[in-house]
Formats: structure tokens, C-alpha cells, sequence
């Protein structure tokens, strides 16, 4: 519960909109009082009426335009009919208040998290599974909002009315009061368990359908080796298992809630049983009138969900709690370092950068992922100077991707340096040092917006004619126009999907849009051909100019014209040197050089 | 976003096709309702009674108040609020038995169609895996049952009860009073009305909402996998803008959805005091006139109250009923497929197991728009000899393996096994013939034992540790914490690559098969586990027939002959010495790219 005060300020910046939801909210209670007051007068005066009258009135109609009846009826009638009209009315502007700004403060919540996650570091998000941050940012939030939103109204609700209707009653007649609520706090507890109990039991169904789910994932995706074991029938047992436990534990549940509602109904209905009985004596004894039981009979009714909704309340707060220390502990992962503890005798304000003016070079440089026992790349030292363009080769796994993935500090190495222009690279502003580099990763992630937008993505406030050109660079053009929508097209789940390559290609239209000082093209060419490989080349030649370049690739023939490559094994550099200089040397690049070369006179065959 | 919009789809549908569909769905649902049948009946009986039992509370408090309580009859009073009560204790116990049996035969519908669905799929010919993605399936066996739950534990009774519980207390009323009762009814029409006006509006609200909600959840999804891309390219400001776009999205179309619940629940209770408020005018008129009693005002005053609920469930009963008919067209349209690898009608049995595999002009394409991925290939296995298939990727090497087992059905040519036609063959009998190994070397999350038995009951102990021990597996599986009894996790992530293979060798050699298929491992094992490897396949190929897709040097080289394919024709067929002879071969330039460097390290 503790953690729920953290949230507190939320309710300070709402403070005014939630105290009038309250007092409207009050307010409303308060005349819907009136409803039972009023029958209970007019109850009273008919029987006073009939009483006193010895001849009973003729007809209805007589009755209602008798001067002495008839008007007493239509006034207490009017003043309960307005009573009703402002209870509905302020219901109305309660509602309006207090849940649509448990909304706001959910928008409100749900950016600061969304905002917060943009900040963390890439570590972060490999460390953490997806679906748990997803969860973070979606159903823990919907669950604090039900603290402000629910949780508060039924709160004040519950306050309030209770704390009107009793008293009126115990105005009324304290005896019938006792035995009227006497069956009410059973309800109150027995709300509270039920829901406390369906909540255990919904996240142990929860975890049975996800185990049933996962059940079927592991048959389904295994289908060929089931089939060939002739294992069907055991599958489908299995299967049947757990078909069958999930069943069960539902019925569980179920049985649980099928007695909660019966449950209300008897409680109820015992508080109108003992209302009539004892109100029913009471009335034979003088004391109280029928009208009063009808008065009373209709608090029980008013009281009831508010008694209930307590338990079910007290539930939701510790959900609510549960979720949002969850929401804590994510907002207190620290962000990105843009303040990184420089080295002594370095000053620690970050400088912009601009452009690559004269080279890079990484300086015994050893980077072990976060978690990971062996480095991933060990001592790696280079110079690479503007405008070089570099390759980098060797198999999956040697370090390539972790390598390039220094340079924009997506990873920080645990030891040496990057120096870029003589500068260490974490003494730039993070933003400006990223704005320089155009980054092509391995898996062209696109977002499910339009092809246009896509390539935008690289530049901020892109010109249609800049996305144009990227596009025409990339050698994507031509594609994009040939679809109905052009740049317009939406991709992913909604819209179309689109080649591997054109993917590349648009990808590598991101970062070239950029301008930028250094490409880094991570493998970002295995799905385009040859041809239009050396086109886009060819406009990186003419456009670019001294681009520095990184190039990841799996086609050594692509690395021809490069002024050097390296050779990466097992987080080292096994070898380097031009094309030639390596063919030369007849070492590992050689070899992965004759077996291409093998394998594409085999493709031709 | 994908069930929104498939959602929509058969929504459309189905207003064009009309009620048939409906009705088609619902005779084809209660199929799994069957065995409930009497249960059913017992349900609607119990819904009867309790629609009953409500409206007789009220009655009960007129009888009171004028017969007892008028009379100052206490010991009456005493008696009939004891018969109140038993009414009472009675309505209860039957509203939890009947609510949990509806549950229970809802639970009981959705459990027979889980397994159908699920056993229907496991059947189904490997290409339906091929054509649906594995997600969409599991959708179809889990999620889209669960909204069948409302519809099939208590759709149609409740429709019946709250109807029923109308016409009651409808009737209750009029014995009662039928000039009060056409009072305190002229507010049904605004009632109903408002009910179905809300409803309606608030159906496209929560359509906005599930709309909004999609989009906010799979833009964060997105966002969290392309959260490295938001950064390197520095667009953290502009995607917090248009999350804030679509987060605002989200919160104005919930604050819609709270306008229409703060018009609708106020109008209720407005509407159900307005009824009240008719009651205590017309009905203390009435009561002056003699024409009513007190106790038929105090039952009129909890009749109008009671009378919302029935037909707010109502109004709710029909969208539920909508939606579960969207997903049951779903499920019928997976229990439609047709397996276009059915066992044959009468299955032939070869006289003797020997594994003679011939191959004759075998041709296969996966559909007709694709060119044939196999191209007339003809060739024999005799029993007990080793077949090595080589080639480049995609070469069509697992195709072979693929027909063979009956993945797939040739498309032209046949496949013969024993002199019979595998087509002709039961699947349970063909199968019975392999013992597989693939290269992803797939293991469950579950025991070493389960891992290798795949809980066949008839493999015993002894024979998993004897064989085990044939491949010298047992040896390293001891060592485990556990024994056989270790817990493999997910995808056997805690072995080693080597050690993995080893228990699929133990796994398919347990059921002593008469044909070995194997795709070799690519991967590189260290050479000590390497050594165990290419012992244990010595001894599984022994006097079997095996059928391997090669890619270490010893298999190819023990191989009585090796199939070279080539873009999905047999180019080259001969042993390793005659093969490597040609010098322009396919066979020697494959030899140099994949095998000749293991001469090196091996």
C-alpha cells in the first residue's frame, strides 16, 4: 500500500477537479435520500388520510383532484421527482469529473513511462522480455488508473451514502436500524474474500491457459517429429491433461462465483425479511408506520452495492499497489549515460559533433556484453581514417555486429576507447554523436507507418524531395512508385508487406536521408542483388563523397573495392589488409574467398 | 489488430449471408452441448423456478403488511416471514446451483471443443502448418474458445430466464393491480428505449475503444522492438509526440464510452424513481379510494426496481452472442479443413519389414503457381544400405526426406516402400518403419526420459539405458543432476549441441527402426563429443537402411552411394571414389566447399 503513496502526486496536480467529483458526488447522495423520504411522507399522510376520513374517496380521479388530497400528492410527488432529477444530474457530473480524470492521470502516467523507456539503455531491453516491459507500459498502468478511478468514486461513494442513509435511519428508529444492517458487513467481508479469492484463482488460470497455450505451441511448431514418432495420441493425452486441469480449476473459480452473486441476493433479501418482520411488529406496536418500512426497504437496496463494492475496493488497491511498485521499479532504472565519468584529467561537459573531420580509431578496445561471461570482442585496436570505406568479415557470432554497435554507443566497452576525431566518443553529446551516424542494422526494422514516413525517420522535418532522393539512392524508388500509394503506403500488420530486400532497401533510405558522416551498413545488403548492390554503390560514390563507411558482409566479392577489411574470429582480429594484400596472404579470407567463389560457379550450373 | 479486423469481416458477412448463418452456427455449437442435453434441461428448469422465485419476494411483503401486519397478527407475521424465508434460502440455493451447473456445462462444451479443435489441427497434413502461421492456430485452440464461454455456459437459458422473469413479475403486478400496474409500466417504453439507444451507442464506443487499445498496444510493442532504432537515429522527441497523439487517442475515446455510462446509469435510477414516484401518486390515490392496499404499494415499489436487470442482460446477452459467433466461425472454418493426407481406406501392410525404398520419376511442387522443387527422381534403396543425399541449400535434399515420410504426397511419380505404394500404406504402419533425426535436433521441455520414450509406456528403462549406452550417451546423461530424470528446459538450451544430438540418436534408435532418416547437424560440436558422434552413427546405421542428408566427411565416405542434388534434380549418384573421379563434377566442387576442410581438422 506503501506504494501507492508514491503516486500521490498525481492526486495533487487533479486536487481541485477531485475534490469537486467528491462534493458532487456527495451532493447527489444526499438528494437521493430524499426518494425514500418522500414515499415515506406520502405513505403516511394517505394513512393518516384514510384514518380520518370516514368515507373513502369515490374514484382515483376523484382522489387526485380533491383540493385537500390531490394537491399533497402532486407536491410531495413533485419534490421527489426533483430530488430524482438532481441525484441524476449530479450523478452525471460526478462521473464526468472524477472518472474522466482518472483517465487523464492515466494518459499522464502512461506518457511518463513511454517517455522513460525511450530514455534506457539497449542493456535494458536485452536483459528484460519483451512482454514484461510491454505489460509495464499497458495493463499495470490500466490497473493503477483503477486506483484513481474506481477505487476513489466507490470510496467516496460508499462514505458518503452510508454515512447519510444511517443516519437517517437511526433518526428514524434505531431498533429497526439494527436489525436492517445487521446482515450488511457479512456482505462487506464476504465481497472482500470473494474477490480476494477470484483474483488468486484468475492469475492460476491465468497460468494454466498460458501453459495450455504454450502446450499447443510446442505440437503445433513440432508437428513433423510427432508425426514421424507416431506420437499423435500421446500428444493429444497430453493435451487432454492439461485441457482437463484448466477446466478445472475454471470450475473452481466458477463455483466461487457462482456464489457470490445468490449470496448478495440473500443477504438482502434477510435484511428485508427482518425490515418487514421487526418493522412489522413495530408498526403493530405503534411505534414505527408501513411507510417506514417502505423507506426502509429501499435504503437496504441503496446501501447494497456500496457495502459490497467496499471489499470489492480493497482488492483493487492491492492490485493497484502491486502494479504500480512494478511501474516504480521501472521508472528507477537509470537512463542512457550522457554524463559518463570520463577519465581523470578529461573535462566531463559534452561537446557537439558535426561531422567526421578526421578519423576514428578504437584503442584496445574488450566489450563483454552485460551477463555474458566471455567478451565478445577482445583488444580490438584500428584506425580508420574519413572517407575509408571498411569491410568487416567472418562468421556469425566472431563480433561484427557487437563492433560497429560501439561507435553510436548503443553499448559502452568495458575497456579501452573509441576516438573519434581524437575525442573519446563518450565525451560527446549523445544526440550529436548519433546524428552523425547512419545505421543500417542486420533485421531492417520498419515501423507500421507509411514508406514515406519510414524513410523520414532518419531526418527530422524531412522534405518530400529529400525522401525522394534517399529513396533514389537506396535504389527503392522505382518499387515505391510502383505501389498504388507510392511513399503513402502503410506497412506492417495493417498494410502490405514487402520484399526482404525492398526492406533493406528502404532501411538503408533511413540512414541515408541522415547525410551522414559515417555509414555503418550492418550485412544490410544479403537480400539485394548484385546489380543494384553496385547502383547504390555507384550513388553513394557521386553523392557522398568522403562518407566513411562500414560494411558488414556476407558476399566477400561485394568487398572488392574497399580500402580495407578486416577480419573478425571469435571476438579478434585475425587478420587485415586490402582484397588483394589478403588474397595474397592466402589465410582465412582467402578461403571463405574460393568457397564463394565455388559456391556461385555451382548456382550457375 | 488482426481479430479487429477479421472481427469486422465476418460481421459484414454475416449481415449479408442474414440469420441462417446464425442459426447453422448454433446447430453446428450445440453438437458439443449434446451430452448436456438433460443437464440442459435441469438448468432451464432451475432458471424458471428462480425467474419465479424473485417476483414472489415483493408478494410476499403485500401479504404481509396487509393480511398480518394490518391485523396485528404477530404470530402470523412470525410464520409467513419464516415461509419468506425459506422462499429466500430457496431462490438462493437454486441461483448457485443453477448458476454453477450452466458453468459447468459450458465448461464441459468448451473442454469437448478444445480437443476437437486440437486434435483436429495435430492431424491436419504438414502443409496447413506451412500455409497458417503457428500463432493464428493457437488462437484458434485457445482464445477463440474462451469467447465461446459466455455464449455456451449461459446464453440461451438466461435469454429464456430474464424473458421468463419479465412475464412474472409483469404477471404479479396485474394480479395485483392492473390499473397501477399500467401506471408504473408507462416508463417500460422510455426504459427499453434508453437501454437499446445506450447500448447501441456504447457498442461503437467500445468498438473505438478495442480499435484505440490496439493501436496504443502495438505501438508500444513496436516500439519496445525498434526501441534501438528510436535511438541511434535520435527520434526520441518526435515517437513521445506521437505516442502522446495515440495515448490521447486512447484516453478520449474511454472518456466517450464514461459520457454515455454517466448519461445511462443516472437514467436508470432516474427512469426506476420516476416509476416509483407514478406509484406513490397514482397508487396513494388509489389507496384512498379503496381500490389498493398498502402492502401492493410497497410490492409495486420493489417491482419497478426489480424490473431493469432482466432487460439490461438482455440487451448485453445479444452482443455477447454476436462476438462468440464471430469465433465460432473461426473454429468451424479449421474443423472444415479437409487433411489432404488421409490415411488410405484400405491400408495395404507389406508381407515383411525389410526397408526397400525405390523412388520412381518422383516429381513435387508445393502448389502449381511454384516450379517443382523435385524434379523426376528415381532412385533405390536396398535394404540395409546407407544413401547419402549432398547438395547445396535448397537443393532439395530435405525434400526427399520430407516425401519419404509422407509429409508431403508426391505430386507425380511414386514412392514404394517394401513394393507398396506409401500412399497405400496406413500412416500409423508407415511411420512405424523411421527412426528420425533432424538437424534442429528438437528437444520438449520435460525429463531426458520423456525426451527420449516421447512417452511411449512400451519402451522400458532398460532398453532407453542399453541403447544409450550403444551411442555411449548414457555415460554424460548419469552425469546429469537427476539421471534421466534431469529436466530438460525449453528447447533443451542447458545441453550442449553434441549432447542434444546424442539423445535424439537414443530417441530414434529406441524404437528400433527399419529405415534410419537423418539430416545431419551442421553445427560444430567440440571434437571429443565429435569422436562420440560419428561412432554412435556407426552403429545406428548397422544393418539398417538409412537415408542421410550428409555433411561430415565419414558419412559420406562409408556411404554405399551418395545422390548429388542439384536445383532439385539427382544430377550425380555413385560411391565417394567414383564421384570424386569426375573431375568437372558437381559432386568435387561440393566435396571442396563442405567436406575436404573436416579432412584438415578431423
Amino acid at each position: 500500500m506503501k506504494d501507492l503513496l508514491q503516486l500521490n502526486h498525481y492526486f495533487r496536480k487533479y486536487r481541485w477537479i477531485l475534490l469537486l467529483g467528491s462534493l458532487l458526488l456527495i451532493l447527489a447522495n444526499f438528494f437521493l435520500i430524499w426518494i425514500p423520504i418522500y414515499i415515506r411522507r406520502t405513505m403516511d399522510e394517505i394513512e393518516r388520510i384514510a384514518e380520518v376520513r370516514e368515507i373513502p374517496y369515490t374514484s382515483v380521479w376523484a382522489t387526485l383532484v380533491s383540493p385537500e388530497t390531490g394537491w399533497f400528492l402532486a407536491v410531495n410527488t413533485g419534490y421527489l421527482i426533483g430530488a430524482v432529477l438532481l441525484y441524476g444530474l449530479l450523478l452525471f457530473a460526478t462521473r464526468q469529473t472524477l472518472i474522466v480524470t482518472s483517465r487523464k492521470i492515466e494518459f499522464d502516467l502512461r506518457n511518463e513511462v513511454y517517455n522513460h523507456l525511450q530514455k534506457l539503455p539497449k542493456s535494458f531491453f536485452d536483459s528484460n522480455k519483451t512482454g514484461d516491459i510491454y505489460t509495464r507500459a499497458t495493463e499495470d498502468i490500466v490497473r493503477v488508473r483503477e486506483y484513481f478511478g474506481p477505487a476513489f468514486m466507490y470510496t467516496v461513494n460508499t462514505l458518503s451514502r452510508a454515512g447519510i442513509i444511517i443516519t437517517i435511519m437511526i433518526m428514524v428508529h434505531p431498533g429497526l436500524t439494527f436489525w436492517a444492517l445487521l446482515p450488511l458487513p457479512i456482505l462487506t467481508i464476504m465481497a472482500y474474500w470473494v474477490s480476494r479469492y477470484i483474483n488468486r484463482r484468475s492469475n492460476e488460470i491465468q497460468q494454466q491457459y498460458a501453459m495450455l497455450a504454450g502446450k499447443v505451441q510446442e505440437v503445433y511448431s513440432s508437428v513433423r517429429l510427432i508425426k514421424a514418432f507416431n506420437r499423435e495420441e500421446y500428444e493429444k493425452e497430453r493435451f487432454l491433461r492439461e485441457s482437463k486441469r484448466y477446466r478445472r480449476k475454471k470450475l473452481r473459480l466458477d463455483l466461487v462465483e457462482s456464489l457470490f452473486h445468490p449470496m448478495l441476493l440473500l443477504l438482502i433479501g434477510l435484511s428485508i425479511v427482518l425490515v418487514v418482520w421487526q418493522g412489522g411488529i413495530m408498526v403493530m406496536q405503534g411505534v414505527v408506520t408501513v411507510g417506514n418500512i417502505a423507506e426502509f426497504i429501499i435504503y437496504v437496496t441503496y446501501l447494497t452495492w456500496p457495502v459490497a463494492s467496499l471489499g470489492y475496493t480493497l482488492n483493487l488497491l492491492q492490485r493497484s499497489a502491486a502494479s504500480n511498485s512494478r511501474i516504480q521499479k521501472l521508472m528507477n532504472v537509470p537512463v542512457e549515460r550522457d554524463d559518463y565519468q570520463l577519465p581523470e584529467g578529461r573535462t566531463n561537459a559534452p561537446s557537439g559533433i558535426t561531422e567526421l573531420k578526421c578519423d576514428i580509431t578504437f584503442r584496445n578496445v574488450t566489450f563483454t556484453y552485460p551477463g555474458a561471461d566471455v567478451p565478445a570482442l577482445t583488444n580490438i585496436t584500428m584506425t580508420v581514417k574519413a572517407g575509408e570505406r571498411i569491410g568487416i568479415v567472418g562468421r556469425t557470432g566472431a563480433g561484427k555486429t557487437s563492433l560497429v554497435q560501439l561507435l553510436p554507443r548503443v553499448y559502452d566497452p568495458g575497456e579501452g576507447e573509441i576516438l573519434i576525431d581524437g575525442v573519446d566518443i563518450r565525451h560527446y553529446d549523445l544526440a550529436s554523436l548519433r546524428s552523425i551516424i547512419g545505421y543500417v542494422p542486420q533485421e531492417s526494422f520498419l515501423f507500421s507507418e507509411s514508406l514515406g514516413e519510414n524513410i523520414a525517420f532518419g531526418k527530422e522535418d524531412a522534405t518530400s524531395e529529400e525522401i525522394r532522393k534517399a529513396a533514389e539512392q537506396a535504389e527503392v524508388l522505382e518499387n515505391i512508385l510502383e505501389f498504388e500509394k507510392k511513399f503513402d503506403t502503410i506497412l506492417g500488420e495493417r498494410g502490405i508487406t514487402i520484399s526482404g530486400g525492398q526492406k533493406q532497401r528502404t532501411s538503408i533510405a533511413r540512414a541515408l536521408i541522415r547525410k551522414p558522416s559515417i555509414l555503418i551498413l550492418d550485412d544490410s545488403l544479403s537480400a539485394v542483388d548484385t546489380n543494384t548492390e553496385d547502383a547504390i554503390v555507384s550513388h553513394l560514390d557521386s553523392d557522398f563523397g568522403k562518407i566513411t563507411m562500414f560494411i558488414i558482409c556476407h558476399r566477400l566479392s561485394s568487398l572488392r573495392h574497399v580500402d580495407r577489411i578486416y577480419v573478425l574470429d571469435e571476438g579478434n582480429i585475425v587478420e587485415y589488409g586490402s582484397h588483394d594484400e589478403l588474397m595474397t596472404r592466402d589465410g582465412y579470407f582467402a578461403n571463405m574467398y574460393r568457397k564463394q567463389l565455388i559456391e556461385e560457379e555451382l548456382e550457375n550450373i | 489488430m488482426t481479430s479487429t479486423a477479421s472481427d469486422k469481416r465476418s460481421g459484414n458477412k454475416k449481415s449479408a449471408q442474414g440469420k441462417a448463418v446464425d442459426s447453422y452456427l448454433i446447430r453446428r455449437l450445440y453438437f458439443f452441448l449434446a451430452p448436456y442435453k438433460w443437464f440442459l434441461i435441469l438448468a432451464l428448469a432451475f432458471t424458471l423456478a428462480v425467474a419465479f422465485l424473485g417476483p414472489l419476494r415483493p408478494y410476499l411483503t403485500q401479504v404481509a403488511v396487509d393480511d398480518y401486519i394490518a391485523n396485528r397478527d404477530i404470530e402470523g407475521l412470525g410464520k409467513l416471514m419464516l415461509l419468506f424465508l425459506g422462499v429466500l434460502l430457496m431462490e438462493t440455493a437454486l441461483l448457485i446451483a443453477n448458476t454453477y451447473l450452466m458453468r459447468w456445462i459450458g465448461q464441459g462444451a468448451l473442454y469437448r471443443l478444445r480437443n476437437t479443435v486440437f486434435e483436429k489441427i495435430e492431424k491436419l497434413h504438414i502443409q496447413f502448418f506451412d500455409k497458417n502461421p503457428i500463432g493464428k492456430l493457437i488462437t484458434r485452440t485457445t482464445s477463440d474458445i474462451e469467447a465461446l464461454n459466455d455464449l455456451l455456459s449461459s446464453g440461451v437459458v438466461n435469454i429464456i430466464g430474464d424473458l421468463f422473469r419479465i412475464i412474472f413479475i409483469i404477471g404479479f403486478m396485474l394480479s395485483m393491480s392492473w390499473e397501477l400496474s399500467l401506471v408504473s409500466l408507462s416508463v417500460l417504453p422510455i426504459l427499453i428505449y434508453a437501454t437499446f439507444w445506450f447500448k447501441a451507442r456504447v457498442r461503437v464506443a467500445f468498438l473505438n475503444v478495442r480499435d484505440q487499445i490496439a493501436r496504443l498496444h502495438s505501438f508500444v510493442q513496436e516500439h519496445i522492438n525498434g526501441m534501438n532504432i528510436v535511438q541511434l537515429f535520435g527520434r526520441g522527441k518526435r515517437e513521445s509526440e506521437k505516442f502522446e497523439k495515440i495515448n490521447k487517442g486512447h484516453a478520449n475515446a474511454h472518456i466517450r464510452t464514461i459520457f454515455y455510462f454517466a448519461l445511462f446509469w443516472p437514467a436508470v435510477e432516474v427512469i426506476a424513481s420516476l416509476a416509483m414516484a407514478l406509484v406513490i401518486w397514482y397508487g396513494g390515490a388509489q389507496a384512498l379510494s379503496g381500490e389498493v392496499t398498502f402492502g401492493i404499494l410497497l410490492a409495486f415499489i420493489q417491482y419497478v426496481r426489480q424490473f431493469f436487470v432482466p432487460i439490461r442482460d438482455l440487451s448485453e446477452k445479444f452482443n455477447t452472442l454476436q462476438s462468440a459467433l464471430a469465433s465460432s466461425e473461426r473454429i468451424f472454418e479449421v474443423l472444415d479443413t479437409k487433411n489432404e493426407i488421409p490415411d488410405p481406406e484400405n491400408p495395404v501392410t507389406p508381407e515383411r519389414k525389410e526397408g526397400h525404398i525405390r523412388f520412381e520419376n518422383v516429381s513435387f511442387r508445393y502448389n502449381d503457381s511454384e516450379g517443382d522443387v523435385l524434379k523426376e527422381a528415381s532412385f533405390e534403396v536396398r535394404p540395409g544400405e546407407i544413401v547419402a543425399i549432398v547438395g547445396a541449400t535448397g537443393a532439395g535434399k530435405t525434400t526427399i526426406i520430407n516425401l519419404l515420410m509422407r509429409f508431403y504426397d508426391v505430386t507425380s511419380g511414386r514412392i514404394t516402400i517394401d513394393g507398396v505404394d506409401i500412399r497405400d500404406m496406413g500412416h500409423h504402419h508407415l511411420h512405424s518403419y523411421f527412426g528420425l533425426v533432424l538437424q534442429d535436433n528438437l528437444l520438449f521441455a520435460g525429463s531426458v526420459m520423456e525426451n527420449i520414450t516421447l512417452g511411449n509406456d512400451d519402451i522400458s528403462h532398460d532398453l532407453v539405458k542399453k541403447t544409450s549406452e550403444m551411442v555411449q550417451a548414457d555415460r554424460f546423461i548419469r552425469k546429469l543432476p537427476g539421471g534421466y530424470n534431469h529436466r530438460i528446459s525449453e528447447r533443451g538450451a542447458s545441453l550442449s549441441m553434441g549432447q542434444r544430438q546424442l539423445i535424439c540418436f537414443v530417441r530414434a534408435l529406441v524404437y528400433d527402426p527399419t529405415i534410419l532418416v537423418l539430416d545431419e547437424a551442421t553445427s560444430n560440436v567440440d571434437s571429443d563429443t565429435e569422436y562420440l558422434v560419428s561412432k554412435a552413427l556407426e552403429t545406428m546405421m548397422k544393418d539398417r537402411t538409412s537415408v542421410v542428408i550428409a555433411h561430415r566427411l565419414s558419412t559420406i565416405q562409408h556411404a554405399d552411394k551418395i545422390l548429388v542434388m542439384h536445383k532439385g534434380r539427382i544430377r550425380e549418384s555413385g560411391t565417394h571414389q567414383e564421384l570424386i573421379a569426375q573431375k568437372d563434377g558437381i559432386y568435387r566442387r561440393l566435396y571442396e566447399l563442405q567436406y575436404r576442410e573436416q579432412l584438415k581438422t578431423g
